[in-house]
């Protein structure tokens, strides 16, 4: 005679590869047949776009790219869209960075979203005014990347031209922009939009540089950080943060062109949904196991 | 428009193969997850290498040295001293204590105020919380509100110096405004004076606003309760234990709220990678040339077949090691 297995312990036994399996699916069937959740921007994206929007034309931004390929998923989204509405504003750029994996991405981000026109007149879906192709060393510059973590972020707190050797990536002397040669530290510019995936990242731009100079400051981040980063947004040390694909896809939608980040934003609410229903799985088949134990003994 | 060079096909086809072999690991360790693993360690000290040397080493000899640019090589030169001396070993901690020296002495600088000093400042806010008037708040005060953009600020701002709003039912019907700008100003009516049609803006200044309170009064418990949680210097009994138990909750909500977003994260990635092979990062044209799709299903059936082959033979192999005896 064979005892039957009782179903909360048939749960617990349960192969979880089904639950990788199950995922996959999830991801991969929206992508072909889009959900179409709706996508209200919270509060504290709202506030770094309206950050954004408050800028003036010829107005200097600092453009700190502290990320690595597997953050792209989160931070590229948002990157595409912040400096579509940067170039809207008509505003002068300065980027750089303080990771080692980011250059080869800045250089090819630079080279799409900045070079170019990323929404000209008629680009279909877009609702807003068009940008135009930015020029090196005229409309943006590229300071490229230094090690030191902190020490790079007091120092060009102090005197940035001196922390990239008064160059830019490709050798042009900084004295040689006009407005870079008004920019000599970080309190000369207007905004700083910190695309961040860790450390170092917003948080220590917080903690190093925002509060001893007091700097206007935006952040993106992958969505693990935001917990630690909601506390600054709340005491007003950072005007704004989009947190994760989400947040990305909020301001994809506040800027007026939705992108790969609604996209995945619609499959990231199925996923969402998947791990829900297995949480509330797991727990039932713990709870029932665990009063069944209880009753036998 | 340009074909897409040979050379970019096959490397977007070898990223999404590598991509199937690293997620083969759901199913198992396997050859090809190794393959994947040891292609990217390997490929990313290399890449370490070419950057620090590029970025950092060749931009200092690429200008004029000064004496101090010995400092770091100096120090860098103690920490090695240990391979030619051992008597000498003790020189390896000064650049050691150096370094901690000056992280710890940024970071106490750096973490006071903005960690203490600012959270602190945020902490001790007033626990009555004023909604803010629409009919006497500037223009940057409005902005401040999360929902209210400078756009509609500025708009508010000419609209109620022709004619002063009535409430803010009657700011939402000005017609400068636009559909999407109405709503968001809607959704902040918790916060703004003139919450129904009757209420006059100018009737209702100094109004509480309750939500605020609520707020205000829920973060000082959560701070309270949290940090008596980690203060030990009173046993956790009585209406103390009870109170820091509170804290806990509160330390859980929290650890929920990151574990929550950590999900989200792992998800995201999952997701780019499936939009990878689509060809979302590139131009539709790019796209079209380079069939991820079709790349994604081959590097499958290939890791399938691979790892059902690869199985066979490590069962065969086990069967072939097996004394006759035991396998009798």
């Amino acid at each position: 005679m064979t005892d039957r297995v009782h179903w909360s312990d048939r749960l617990q036994r349960f192969d979880r590869r089904w639950i990788f399996l199950i995922m996959g699916l999830a991801i991969v069937v929206p992508l072909y047949l889009p959900i179409g959740f709706p996508i209200k921007p919270r509060p504290m994206t709202k506030a770094a776009f309206n950050a954004v929007e408050e800028l003036k034309p010829n107005d200097v931004v600092l453009v700190s790219m502290d990320l690595d390929p597997a953050s792209t998923a989160e931070l590229e989204p948002y990157y595409r869209a912040v400096i579509l509405q940067l170039k809207r504003k008509n505003v002068k750029l300065a980027f750089t960075t303080l990771w080692y994996q980011a250059p080869p991405l800045v250089e090819r981000w630079l080279r799409e979203t900045v070079d170019v026109p990323i929404a000209p007149a008629g680009t279909p879906g877009y609702v807003g005014a068009p940008d135009r192709a930015y020029v090196r060393n005229v409309d943006y510059v590229y300071l490229g990347f230094r090690e030191g973590k902190q020490n790079i972020m007091l120092g060009m707190g102090a005197d940035l031209h001196h922390v990239f050797d008064g160059k830019t990536d490709d050798g042009t002397p900084l004295d040689s922009i006009p407005w870079m040669k008004t920019s000599r530290s970080l309190g000369d510019f207007k905004l700083m939009v910190l695309v961040s995936a860790g450390s170092p990242g917003a948080k220590e731009y917080v903690q190093y540089v925002q509060n001893r100079y007091n700097l206007r400051m935006v952040a993106v981040t992958t969505a693990v950080s935001t917990t630690d980063l909601a506390p600054y947004y709340q005491s007003g040390q950072l005007l704004g943060i989009v947190a994760g694909l989400s947040g990305s896809a909020e301001y994809e939608v506040l800027v007026g062109k939705p992108s790969i980040g609604v996209e995945g934003a619609d499959v990231l609410n199925a996923g969402h949904g998947v791990v829900i229903v297995a949480i509330v799985l797991g727990n039932l088949a713990y709870f029932a196991g665990r009063r069944r134990k209880r009753k036998a003994a | 428009m340009t074909d897409v060079a040979t050379i970019d096909i096959i490397g977007a086809w070898v990223g999404i193969f590598l991509t199937m072999c690293i997620l083969s690991f759901l199913y198992g360790d396997n050859p090809f997850y190794k393959l994947g693993e040891h292609l990217f360690i390997g490929v990313s000290i290399g890449y370490i290498v070419v950057v620090q040397f590029r970025n950092n080493f060749y931009v200092k000899f690429d200008r004029d040295l000064t004496w101090w640019d010995l400092a770091p090589a100096a120090l860098v030169a103690m920490m090695f001293v240990k391979f030619a001396s051992k008597q000498l070993v003790w020189l390896g901690r000064f650049p050691l204590a150096f370094v901690i020296a000056l992280y710890a002495g940024q970071s106490i600088t750096g973490l006071v105020g903005s960690d203490l000093g600012d959270q602190i400042k945020t902490a001790s806010r007033s626990l009555v919380v004023h909604k803010i008037d629409l009919q006497t708040a500037g223009a940057n005060e409005l902005s401040n509100v999360p929902g209210v953009s400078p756009a509609i600020a500025t708009k508010l701002a000419a609209e109620r110096k022709d004619h002063p709003f009535e409430s803010l039912d009657d700011a939402l019907t000005r017609p400068s405004l636009t559909d999407s700008e109405r709503a968001d100003l809607a959704d902040e009516r918790g916060v703004l004076v003139g919450t129904d049609a009757r209420a006059t803006a100018a009737g209702g200044r100094n109004q509480i606003d309750w939500f605020g309170v609520a707020s205000q009064v829920l973060l000082l418990i959560a701070l309270l309760t949290g940090l008596l949680y980690f203060y030990f210097s009173i046993a956790h009994k009585g209406a103390i234990g009870r109170v820091s138990r509170v804290g806990v909750w509160i330390l859980m909500i929290g650890f929920g709220a990151s574990f929550g977003y950590t999900v989200q994260g792992r998800i995201a990635l999952a997701i780019a990678r499936a939009q990878d092979v689509r060809g979302k990062f590139m131009s539709p044209h790019d796209a079209a040339q380079i069939h991820g799709e079709v790349a994604a299903i081959v590097s499958a059936v290939i890791i399938i077949a691979g790892i059902w082959l690869f199985g066979r033979h490590e069962k065969r192999h086990r069967a072939g090691a097996t004394p006759p005896a035991e396998a009798s």
